[in-house]
């Protein structure tokens, strides 16, 4: 369409994104120097320009930019791996194998995904339907998920509907029959790292008249979604919800999302023998909405913590070859996701990073006003234009690609040649959180 | 009758200049450029040419960018990715100097929020902080994944009680033959929340100072420290002031009103006699620096039932160690002598952040006594470092007014209360008494991690 043709308010949304997508660029390049204030101690500067890197890229950068870990100072940062002399490595011509299976039971549909992460539950109304439909498209490009979050599932996803999780939380926003027969993955949201034990809160700012209407509720009303699940009250209430599920959707695998308590083992261990096919473990660094803060830095243990335990019991328990472990909250690079895994997860599931891949500079100000500038966790008609779909889904893709790079390039240094061999492999960690460890 | 516990909050700005988090620079010459190749590229919509790339108005003054008002600035860096030639945002090094090493700028604005809007502070896009830490930060709280009373509690449709009692009580009731209980009872009284006023530094204690925190500790019911000399000199008095004595005694005479409390400045057996027969019906509290478990079961060998454990304002106790281990010790020694539930563990110093209050229960406080942070919900600001409680100085605003300063602590305490009530919901929990003690509901950085990280190579090391 020529200028002359489109009105102000396009030519505003095109000048602006013009100069983002250029800012995007430019500024991992350094020619100004890093900007001086972007980066925290868990998203360091250098992890988000990277991320920047790797979404228009598809590689990791080569500019001497940190990729790997943050600056925490505990967890994954404080993790490294054990690799082999040069030597012993596996050669590039090495064929090595990313996938893993969304169900270890021998019944029920068997679904494999060709990378071990998929990408978390975000609703819409906590983020654009832009930014929901690039997800899904760049997760139907690499044959894994996206989940819908607790929203509802607006019509244009229906396009990727194989390839999108639909899921079920305390607010039953957006739940209907279609909407759980369209999904191959159902998810149960119990609890969410960022607001263990809280619930949700949609602040009324948020609730558009499209929003509402998704959410069947009324405009510009804060929405909540209570904690707990008042129908579950124990593991057996758990299997009733699963049974409903199955009575809709008998086809549809079953994953149960909780945070991570002190007895996030026995969380675990229930939620199998109520019939999930995964357990997603929610640690509490992570999560993209808005959340007290005391929340997200107080309550329930981070998940490098979760994963060996839950990891441990259940082998205890002789039922780690028929669950499903993922893990998210606070995964941030391609060195998580492995550690992640050699702590005990089958994969992990990936949130925050995928907003940074398309422009996040984790300002915490989505529940601000008009929400996100930068038009991700925004549903504002004019800012959430600043994202299309096909660019952001092309962005998701090539963060995808650069993670799959370093995975391979990371199990070759290690000698393996599947990803699910890594699983609990501690042996191959080297903790070096003093200093000489290293 | 019954009274539901409620502090009406309402906003309260600050009243002297406090520093934005960032501050935002443009190339004026870059920018005039930069416009005049816009005018004429979109010369059939000037509002083109001129939107901004600032949703939060940093832009949009009567000049736009040639005066850009860093006030308004959020930190989203949209304007300097969009224009990195000729707009910068740089950390504001006067924002950076807030507080000291350990009131970090962080805590200092958290609370100066708190005391502004009396809400939780929200953000979205998950934590920004280290992992773990020494003290506080290598704390974790726990929450269930089914358990009621949570988030019904939280928005007040189930009662969660933060109420907790402050005295002494028999380990057992004794009584004569007519059954009638004989010897001490139980004296104890309580407070609606589980946080009360510490004695401010000596050179902040103007009257209107004192009179700020007098009615905002009425209006909370909560209680006061404040030294027995300055009530007699100032001449304040009310049942939510707790005078604290001096070695010597000399004040207690002086005293116009009887307390529910006196705290006695790291008292003896002959004080403690002393005040008795001065306030036979008050409950007296001993106030001093923990050093070890010996010292305090002598304490309590010598009649002392409720304690106000004291460290500086960094959280450090006369020997060094943190508070959180003095707390957890205190604690620990009384339920080795079997008497916890017979004495009161009040403790300040290092406890700066809402967080640092269910924290605090959990390792074996009763109430927590807060310090620094009324200071700063004033805005005052920390002259140089501010550990030791004697000769830490503090700068408070010329412009203090007493409304004002009451409904910032006011809106203080409603954000820490309602803090306070998100981690019990977590837990599942519906009073904050049930909270004391509660390791089991606590996860300790070092005990994870050797759970999940012993065996890994270097770790141990």
């Amino acid at each position: 369409m020529a200028n002359s043709m489109k009105t102000a308010d396009q030519l505003i949304v095109e000048k602006h994104t013009a100069s983002l997508h250029q800012g995007f660029h430019l500024a991992p390049e350094l020619k100004n120097g890093k900007l001086p204030a972007l980066g925290d101690h868990r998203w360091t500067a250098d992890l988000i320009l990277s991320t920047w890197v790797q979404a228009e890229t598809g590689k990791p950068p080569t500019n001497g930019l940190e990729h790997r870990v943050g600056n925490s100072g505990g967890g994954f940062d404080v993790l490294d791996f054990k690799f082999l002399p040069e030597d012993r490595r596996l050669s590039d011509d090495v064929t090595v194998d990313l996938s893993i299976p969304l169900n270890r039971r021998p019944y029920d549909r068997q679904i494999e995904i060709p990378i071990p992460f998929y990408g978390a539950g975000m609703s819409f109304g906590s983020i654009s339907e832009q930014v929901m439909c690039a997800r899904a498209k760049a997760a139907q490009a690499w044959k894994t998920f996206t989940c819908t979050g607790e929203g509802g599932y607006p019509g244009s996803l229906l396009a990727y509907k194989d390839h999108v999780i639909t899921q079920v939380a305390t607010g039953m926003f957006g739940v209907r029959e279609e909407t759980i027969q369209h999904a191959p993955i159902i998810e149960f949201k119990y609890a969410q790292g960022a607001k263990p034990g809280l619930g949700g809160h949609l602040l009324g700012d948020k609730v558009t008249s499209s929003v509402a209407s998704m959410r069947e509720s009324l405009p510009w009303v804060s929405l909540f979604s209570p904690f707990p699940f008042h129908s579950v009250y124990s593991v057996e209430d758990h299997k009733k919800h699963v049974d409903w599920i199955k009575t809709i959707n008998p086809e549809a695998l079953v994953s149960v999302k909780v945070s991570t308590p002190t007895d996030i083992d026995m969380v675990a261990v229930g939620s199998y023998y109520a019939g999930a096919h995964i357990v997603h473990i929610d640690g509490s660094y992570g999560g993209t909405g808005a959340a007290p803060e005391i929340a997200k830095k107080t309550i329930a243990m981070p998940i490098e913590f979760a994963i060996p335990k839950v990891h441990r019991y259940l082998l205890q328990e002789g039922i780690r070859q028929e669950v499903v472990v993922m893990a998210s909250g606070g995964i941030r690079t391609a060195y998580d996701v492995a550690k992640a895994i050699a702590l005990g997860a089958d994969g992990a599931v990936l949130g925050t990073a995928e907003l940074v891949a398309l422009g996040c500079t984790r300002c915490s100000n989505c529940e601000r006003g008009r929400g996100c500038p930068f038009g991700l966790t925004t549903t504002d008609p004019e800012l959430s234009q600043l994202v299309e779909m096909d660019w952001g889904a092309e962005r998701l893709g090539n963060l995808y690609r650069s993670f799959q790079l370093q995975l391979s390039d990371l199990l070759r240094r290690l000698g393996l040649t599947s990803i699910r061999d890594l699983v609990g492999k501690t042996d191959l960690l080297i903790y070096c959180g003093r200093p000489g460890a290293r | 009758m019954y009274h539901r516990y409620h502090l009406q909050t309402s906003p309260a700005p600050e009243i002297a200049p406090f520093p934005n988090r960032t501050r935002v620079k443009v190339s004026k010459r870059g920018l005039a450029v930069h416009l005049l190749k816009e005018l004429i590229r979109y010369r059939r919509n000037p509002e083109v040419a001129l939107s901004r790339p600032c949703v939060y108005g940093v832009f949009s003054g009567p000049v736009g960018g040639f005066a850009p008002r860093s006030n308004s600035c959020v930190g989203c860096l949209r304007c300097t990715i969009e224009h990195p030639e000729m707009v910068q945002v740089n950390l504001n090094p006067k924002h950076q100097h807030l507080g000291d090493s350990y009131f970090t700028p962080e805590h200092v604005d958290t609370i100066c929020y708190e005391a502004r809007t009396g809400r939780i502070p929200v953000k979205g896009a998950g934590y920004r902080g280290r992992f773990g830490g020494e003290g506080w930060d290598g704390m974790w709280t726990d929450m269930s994944e089914i358990v009621r009373p949570t988030r019904d509690g939280i928005h007040g449709r189930e009662f969660i009680s933060t109420s907790v009692d402050i005295g002494q009580k028999p380990p057992f009731l004794t009584l004569d033959e007519q059954g009638v209980t004989t010897g001490e009872g139980v004296r104890t009284f309580s407070i609606p929340i589980p946080v009360f006023f510490d004695v401010p530094p000596a050179p902040v204690l103007s009257r209107k100072f004192i009179e700020i925190l007098v009615r905002a500790a009425q209006e909370a019911g909560t209680l006061l420290v404040l030294p027995a000399e300055v009530l007699s000199k100032f001449a304040f008095q009310g049942q939510q002031i707790v005078p604290l004595v001096g070695r010597d005694a000399h004040t207690l005479p002086k005293l116009r009103f009887t307390p529910r409390m006196i705290e006695l400045d790291g008292g003896n057996e002959a004080l403690l006699m002393e005040t008795r027969a001065h306030f036979p019906e008050v409950t007296i509290c001993l106030r001093y620096e923990v050093a070890s478990k010996e010292e305090l079961v002598r304490h309590y060998r010598s009649g002392f039932r409720v304690f106000h454990l004291v460290a500086n304002y960094h959280g450090r106790g006369r020997n060094g160690r943190f508070v959180l281990d003095l707390i957890r010790e205190a604690h620990k020694t009384f339920v080795e002598l079997s008497c916890r539930d017979e004495v009161t563990l009040l403790g300040s110093g290092g406890i700066i952040a809402a967080e640092h209050v269910p924290k605090a229960i959990i390792c074996g406080l009763d109430a927590v006594a807060v310090d620094t942070p009324l200071l700063a919900a004033l805005q005052a600001q920390f002259v140089d470092e501010c550990a030791d409680r004697e000769k830490s100085r503090f700068r408070l605003p010329r412009r203090l007014a007493v409304e004002w300063g009451v409904q910032r602590l006011k809106n203080f305490l409603t954000s820490w209360r309602d803090q306070l009530l998100e981690v019990l919901g977590a837990m599942g929990l519906r009073e904050v008494r049930r909270l004391r003690g509660e390791i089991g509901r606590a996860m300790f950085q070092k005990e994870l991690e050797r759970e999940a990280f012993s065996g890994i190579e270097g770790y141990g090391q």
